[in-house]
């Protein structure tokens, strides 16, 4: 079977959201010797790109992605390790980590949701942390698990404010430079990202993920 | 009959299952498999049908997604499961009639049958949309003193004397009680005290909820919103504004606004989530009546092709097998002073009055922006009016809808949608009248709606 027929098979995998399919796809890739970078840029990310097509021409929905997102952390799960041993700090130059939450009062999660998906299809190790959650669990969580970015989602007005909370708990405690942050929600415009000192919002999941990478640094 | 002493006892002690397998393995996949067993599929150019069977296969598919899935406690992260029996009561025991208001502003909705002979009503604001307090009154006032509107509503006041509202806060309490006294006041001014309302509409936790349920504030006669979450969900937070409507005896609004593009997938899908939503809603909200308003997962609007099929095809499915109180939301993409507003408010009142629903609205500019006036309304009402005094049949109703989608539908594709200009730039907020050139713009579209056929 040759390098390519492997990093289709793979790409196929993430495509229909088979989990089991990825993994067993990716494993014979990685016994076929074929480059771990390879699997991750050619495979895995072209899978996930063509699912994040997909959505945007609204031929796959939220399940399409969830499913995408669930085959992608399986196969990642066998890929991370072998792609660790062969680069050399490799681990920064294939994703960063995320903390993901729709802000306090707001209960509000399909946005969330599905940005969390995309952002997790492109390789982004993402922590979600649901729903209605207070500023200072996001912030600990963050520093815990040592993200890189923290995504904040609100639908309602009324909790927007939260958002504009957190970035001044982050200032007040000296660590506002650790973090990117980028907001989110049907009521949040550019205006509103300035105005509380984000460093970026997005109008649709799609554009979040472009917007993670160019902030992550990355080039392609 | 289903005690709510039994929703809540269930919440606490039914199957555990994380949040994300019951979206996933329960809803989602239940209702591919659904979709796929009662072969289910939409026609982006049918969006009124007339297809009897259809519209039995959707409503059999929520009953059976309902029964087997009951409802979700995100509080708890446990199962609400709910027998056939008991879904099979709260159709029984759903409203048929509900008076709202009172006097001689007193309405009665009622469950709508497909070609029913009665008109429906029109609830009139643009509900959940920010606004102002400055310009609050006049604002409502704009939809109140319309003679077509039966009952109000309003957008949701976002700053109260120069304070930012925030949810949960004891600030939601001032500004859910100021909301309604602002409404108590409008109403007042334009002779209408009696009229019934869907108010509250500031209280985005139950906080503000409770604050508002005194004569003084929210009346007996008038409703209030009792969320579900997506998809199929209660919390603690919804399940006790449902609660404290059982002794003070407020209206209970169900509002499950399922996402045309989320969990259900495509419009099929999402319709028999909507159909499921409805019949738990019964037990868990204990609902009154429904608002039904699915939202577009990327344009947010009602008046998608896609979305307006959903309308369509939930209200037909229980116009058709379990008469209930629908008032279907109209959410536009675009905001006042646009003529693409009043295109988009005409497709769905339309789609909406012909499918066996009452009308709310208009939430115009997706309800992010105060963009929003009285005008919009009374088109809504006399397009809705119109297509029920002609007796309009749904194949002439998806004729003329097909018509005037090509006059809105590019604005789905603005980058910066089409918000058009707040209430301030459209109105003269002494006089509260539309200022002549969004005068000028309604009677225009008026014309060519009439020159399309509609007896307005």
């Amino acid at each position: 079977m040759s390098e390519n027929v492997h990093l289709q098979a793979i790409a196929a995998a993430v495509i229909d959201g088979e989990a089991e399919d990825a993994v067993e796809a990716t494993q014979k890739a990685i016994n076929a010797n074929v480059d771990p970078l390879e699997i991750l840029n050619i495979g895995l990310m072209e899978g996930a790109n063509e699912v994040g097509k997909r959505f945007e021409r609204s031929e796959y929905f939220l399940p399409e992605l969830m499913l995408a997102g669930r085959a992608l952390k399986g196969a990642m799960e066998i890929v991370k390790p072998i792609l660790l041993a062969k680069y050399s700090g490799a681990d920064s130059k294939v994703k960063g980590k995320v903390v993901s939450a729709t802000v306090h009062t707001d209960i509000h999660d399909i946005g969330k949701n599905i940005v969390s998906s995309m952002l997790t299809a492109a390789g982004f190790e993402v922590t979600d942390m649901g729903v209605d959650v207070p500023i200072k669990s996001i912030i600990d969580k963050a520093e815990e698990i040592e993200a890189s970015v923290i995504c904040l989602s609100a639908l309602l007005t009324t909790s927007m404010p939260f958002m504009k909370d957190l970035i001044k708990l982050l200032e007040a405690r000296g660590i506002r430079q650790k973090y990117v942050v980028l907001v989110g929600g049907a009521s949040v415009n550019a205006d509103w990202a300035k105005a509380i000192g984000a460093d970026g919002t997005a109008k649709n999941a799609a554009d979040a993920v472009k917007l993670a990478r160019e902030k992550m640094g990355y080039t392609s | 009959m289903l005690n709510y002493l039994d929703i809540l006892d269930r919440a606490n002690s039914g199957p555990y299952i994380a949040e994300q397998n019951w979206d996933l393995e329960k809803v989602a996949m239940t209702t591919r498999r659904l979709v796929k067993k009662y072969k289910l599929t939409w026609d982006k150019n049918d969006l009124v049908t007339d297809d009897a069977s259809l519209s039995e296969a959707i409503f059999s598919a929520g009953y059976e997604m309902a029964v087997e899935l009951g409802s979700y406690s995100r509080s708890t992260e446990r199962i609400i499961e709910l027998s056939q029996d008991e879904i099979d009561s709260g159709i029984r025991n759903m409203p048929q009639a509900v008076v709202m208001g009172e006097g001689k502003d007193a309405r009665t909705l009622y469950a709508r049958h497909l070609d029913d002979e009665r008109a429906p009503l029109f609830f009139g604001g643009s509900p959940g949309t920010p606004i102002p307090e400055k310009i609050f009154l006049a604002n409502v006032i704009s939809y109140m003193q319309e003679p077509l509107i039966d009952l109000a509503t309003c957008g949701t006041l976002v700053e109260v004397d120069g304070r930012e509202v925030r949810t949960g806060n004891p600030i939601e309490i001032v500004s859910t009680r100021r909301e309604l006294q602002y409404m108590r006041q409008g109403l007042k001014r334009v002779g209408r005290a009696g009229m019934g309302m869907l108010a509250a509409q500031s209280s985005v936790s139950e906080l503000g909820d409770l604050a508002a349920a005194h004569p003084d504030y929210l009346r007996k006669c008038d409703s209030h919103l009792v969320p579900m979450l997506n998809e199929l969900k209660m919390d603690h937070r919804n399940i006790s504004r449902a609660v404290n409507s059982l002794e003070y005896g407020m209206v209970n609004a169900s509002l499950p606004c399922v996402i045309v593009g989320g969990l259900g997938g495509g419009p099929a899908g999402s319709a028999v989530i909507n159909v499921a939503s409805y019949l738990i809603a019964n037990l868990t909200c204990l609902a009154d009546y429904h608002i039904l308003h699915p939202i577009h997962v990327r344009h947010i609007a009602t008046s998608t092709r896609d979305v307006l099929w959903v309308i369509n095809a939930t209200a037909q499915a229980f116009a058709r097998h379990a008469p209930s109180i629908i008032v279907a939301d109209i959410y536009p993409k675009s905001g006042t002073g646009t003529k693409e507003l009043l295109y988009e408010t005409a497709a769905n009142a339309i789609v909406n009055a012909v499918s066996g629903g009452h009308l709310e609205g208009v939430g115009a500019a997706d309800g992010n922006k105060p963009n929003c006036s009285g005008l919009e309304a009374r088109l809504m009402a006399e397009v809705a009016l119109a297509t029920h005094k002609m007796k309009m049949s749904r194949k002439d109703a998806n004729a003329l809808v097909l018509q005037i989608l090509p006059k809105y539908e590019h604005v789905f594709e603005l980058e910066n949608g089409n918000l058009g200009k707040s209430f301030e730039e459209v109105y003269d907020l002494q006089r509260i009248e539309p200022l002549d050139f969004w005068q000028k713009m309604y009677e225009e579209v008026r014309t060519e709606l009439k020159d399309m056929g509609l007896k307005l």
